[in-house]
């Protein structure tokens, strides 16, 4: 371990540690452009200049290697002048976008022209015009003008998805980013380049022009596109969610996220939802009541029933927390062992693509197989099948997937839970298959809330259980599953699963409060009112 | 503390002289009825609603959306008159353009002028000059919905003529290297 003092404050760093490093460590405040915790060094945005003692001239941070005794400052006025001029550099080409650019209100050279800038361009030539617009692959469009430079994008390909599409071509004033030989940025991976992008050059086709940045609240949770478990966090407002981006965490996904975990906002948006528990009968679909009072009332059913009778069906999609309440009243109560694992096409195979994408497109397999072997059920999916066919299962209960799109075998398993006489579907998504299936007799669908609006935990691949708040409420109507397990047991919902370590002691706020730690975060947003 | 105050006790009716107020009254209100009655043409009011008052540019009425030389809408849609509406009546929804020079532009934009307060903190924040309070403002309607102003009635409502133009225009700016 080496001493240094930065900014008056002594530190203890590794040996090797940059300067920049040990002052993200540390959380002191330095500008920086190129350099980005998760890539190589570059050194080309010459911001993160600072001054150490015994040295006549500025350093750059993240090219400096911290030794012993250090004293390095980066708040003195020399270092303050620097950065002015180094940043009115970095202005000569930048255009007025701010308007219209998807960066603004989050965008590192309005941060640094706030605090640094707000001079007059000492420029008297025009500014270099680019290309705008430019449609660099499937998911990223790209706009030259607002390019530093910075070169971040081209290391990310480079070093992290090792595609290679990028680079700065021609010299000067007239360099820019672009692709090899009319090669598209076509990645599993390429949205990070929007992510790490410090200015606007690059915006994501999904995200461009929906929202201003300033609108968005943002929550963390776990992403449950895969198995993996990407850290994420979600950004989202009274509208709903609108984006999903990484967030750090060494042991799981580093900086990263994969394009398809983008994705896992859209089946929580209401437009993909469903809102009302819905019955079919006398061959029409009808909306009934409240999705609570369904459920009871479902509930007199399952009591009545033979324990044979009665059938439960899980996907790998739900939290250890509702895998435990709805296993305990189905395997304590209602006295079944008739429970079925229901298995997307791919989660048997353990693929993996070297980073991060898995094959198991569900978030909580392990989780749900723990589940299994501690309350042991031991059943396949031909025994459905087989009790199914012979008419033994009567009422069944399927709780559904929310990543609908994953379950690419929908159809035939629909059509094989409809040859219950009595099919309870508990969902979030809109099922449509089951509603174009020919041979329903009875089903009601009731609404469940998504991995949004729930808190909990998932394990992941490699048997780590990583817990997540609820974000947000979007379809209020919905039930969670613990809610589910109480209702079908017969009580009312009164107790919240609360787990030992007491993590989400903090949910019993009233509805209308609104949290700290939220408020701090958007606090523009919370002035508004 | 000590205040100081003093204890003012008015005259009894009887003992106040009041004829000479009277009179000065009189002499006002007559002296203007008969400036108006010889000299109509300078009469300060008018004959509502059959005569109306033209209120200067510069009144802060209801909103205008301005265009650029082309015709089309200035407005960029970059949400600034939204934010920093303090009544929150503007709803702003943007879209890609299908030219690379204009990038994004609004495809719907409301105002509900029924929690419009007319303060222009919308005016002040607009970058290109694309909304601006105009001299209108008897504007009355039937039902609530009709308070709610589209992007037609905001940009090219009759009483506009076409249309006001911007003075910010995008090819000028981009000339002149900005």
């Amino acid at each position: 371990m080496l001493k240094c003092t930065i900014n008056g404050v002594e530190l203890e760093v590794k040996e090797g540690t940059s300067i920049i490093q040990a002052m993200f460590d540390n959380h002191q405040k330095i500008a920086h452009y190129c350099w980005h915790p998760g890539l190589s060094i570059a050194g080309v945005c010459r911001l993160c200049m600072v001054e150490i003692e015994g040295n006549p001239r500025l350093q750059i941070a993240c090219n400096t290697v911290v030794t012993e005794g250090m004293n390095i400052n980066n708040t003195s006025s020399k270092v303050q002048e620097a950065v002015k001029w180094g940043l009115d550099f970095h202005l000569i080409n930048h255009p007025l976008d701010c308007p219209i650019c998807d960066q603004a209100g989050e965008c590192g050279l309005q941060d640094q022209y706030m605090e640094f800038g707000q001079y007059t361009s000492e420029m008297a030539e025009p500014k270099q015009k680019k290309r705008k617009v430019v449609d660099l692959g499937p998911t990223i469009v790209l706009d030259s003008e607002r390019c530093i430079l910075c070169s971040r994008c081209v290391r990310f390909t480079d070093e992290v998805s090792k595609t290679n599409e990028l680079g700065i071509f021609n010299r000067g004033d007239h360099a820019e980013i672009g692709t090899h030989d009319g090669k598209k940025l076509d990645n599993r991976y390429s949205l990070n380049t929007v992510d790490i992008c410090p200015v606007g050059a690059l915006t994501s086709k999904d995200f461009r022009f929906k929202q201003r940045a300033w609108y968005l609240k943002d929550s963390d949770t776990i992403c449950n596109g895969c198995s993996t478990g990407c850290n994420v966090k979600v950004y989202f407002n009274k509208e709903g969610l609108f984006r999903v981006k990484p967030r750090f965490n060494a042991e799981v996904n580093g900086h990263w996220m994969c394009d398809d975990g983008r994705n896992t906002y859209k089946f929580v948006n209401k437009e993909a939802r469903l809102e009302k528990s819905q019955e079919y009968k006398n061959g029409a679909w009808n909306v009934t009541g409240a999705a609570g009072a369904v459920t009871k009332s479902f509930s007199k059913l399952l009591a009545s029933a033979q324990p044979e009778e009665i059938g439960l069906v899980l996907t790998g999609q739900l939290t250890n927390e509702e895998y435990e309440s709805i296993l305990n009243t189905f395997t304590n109560t209602l006295k079944t062992k008739n429970i079925y694992h229901w298995k997307s096409p791919e989660t048997e195979k353990n693929n993996f693509d070297g980073l991060l994408i898995r094959a198991d497109k569900n978030p909580n397999t392990n989780g749900l197989l723990a589940a299994f072997k501690k309350h042991g059920i031991s059943s396949t999916w031909t025994d459905l099948e087989a009790k199914l066919n012979s008419k033994q299962i009567k009422n069944l209960v399927v709780i559904g997937p929310e990543n609908i799109a994953v379950y690419k075998d929908i159809e035939t398993q629909v059509n094989l839970f409809t040859k219950a006489s009595n099919l309870m579907y508990f969902t979030s998504a809109q099922v449509a298959a089951l509603k174009a299936s020919q041979n329903i007799q009875s089903v009601t669908l009731i609404p469940l809330k998504t991995f949004i609006e729930k808190s909990g935990s998932f394990t992941n691949h490699a048997g780590k259980v990583q817990a997540f708040k609820k974000v947000t409420t979007i379809v209020s109507d919905a039930l969670n599953v613990n809610e589910v397990a109480q209702l079908l047991a017969g009580q009312e919902i009164k107790l919240q699963f609360v787990p030992t370590e007491n993590l989400f002691i903090a949910e019993n706020l009233r509805p209308d409060q609104v949290r700290l730690e939220l408020r701090k975060k958007n606090e523009f947003f919370f002035n508004k009112g | 503390m000590s205040v100081n105050y003093k204890t003012v006790v008015q005259k009894p009716a009887d003992k106040q002289w009041y004829l000479l107020g009277i009179a000065t009254g009189l002499a006002i209100t007559m002296k203007h009825l008969l400036k108006n009655l010889f000299n109509k043409k300078d009469m300060i009011t008018l004959n509502y609603p059959e005569q109306k008052y033209d209120y200067s540019n510069r009144f802060k009425g209801n909103h205008i959306l301005t265009v650029k030389k082309d015709g089309a809408i200035r407005c960029t849609a970059c949400m600034l008159c939204a934010t920093n509406c303090p009544a929150d009546c503007i709803t702003i929804t943007a879209s890609e353009h299908p030219s690379a020079e204009v990038e994004k532009y609004p495809i719907s934009y409301e105002i509900d002028m029924l929690r419009c307060v007319f303060c222009g903190y919308c005016e002040e924040a607009c970058p290109v000059d694309a909304i601006r309070l105009g001299p209108e403002w008897q504007t009355p309607g039937l039902n609530g919905a009709e308070f709610n102003y589209d992007i037609k009635h905001l940009a090219y409502r009759a009483s506009l003529k076409g249309g006001v133009q911007s003075v910010v225009d995008d090819k000028e700016r981009s000339k002149s290297g900005i």
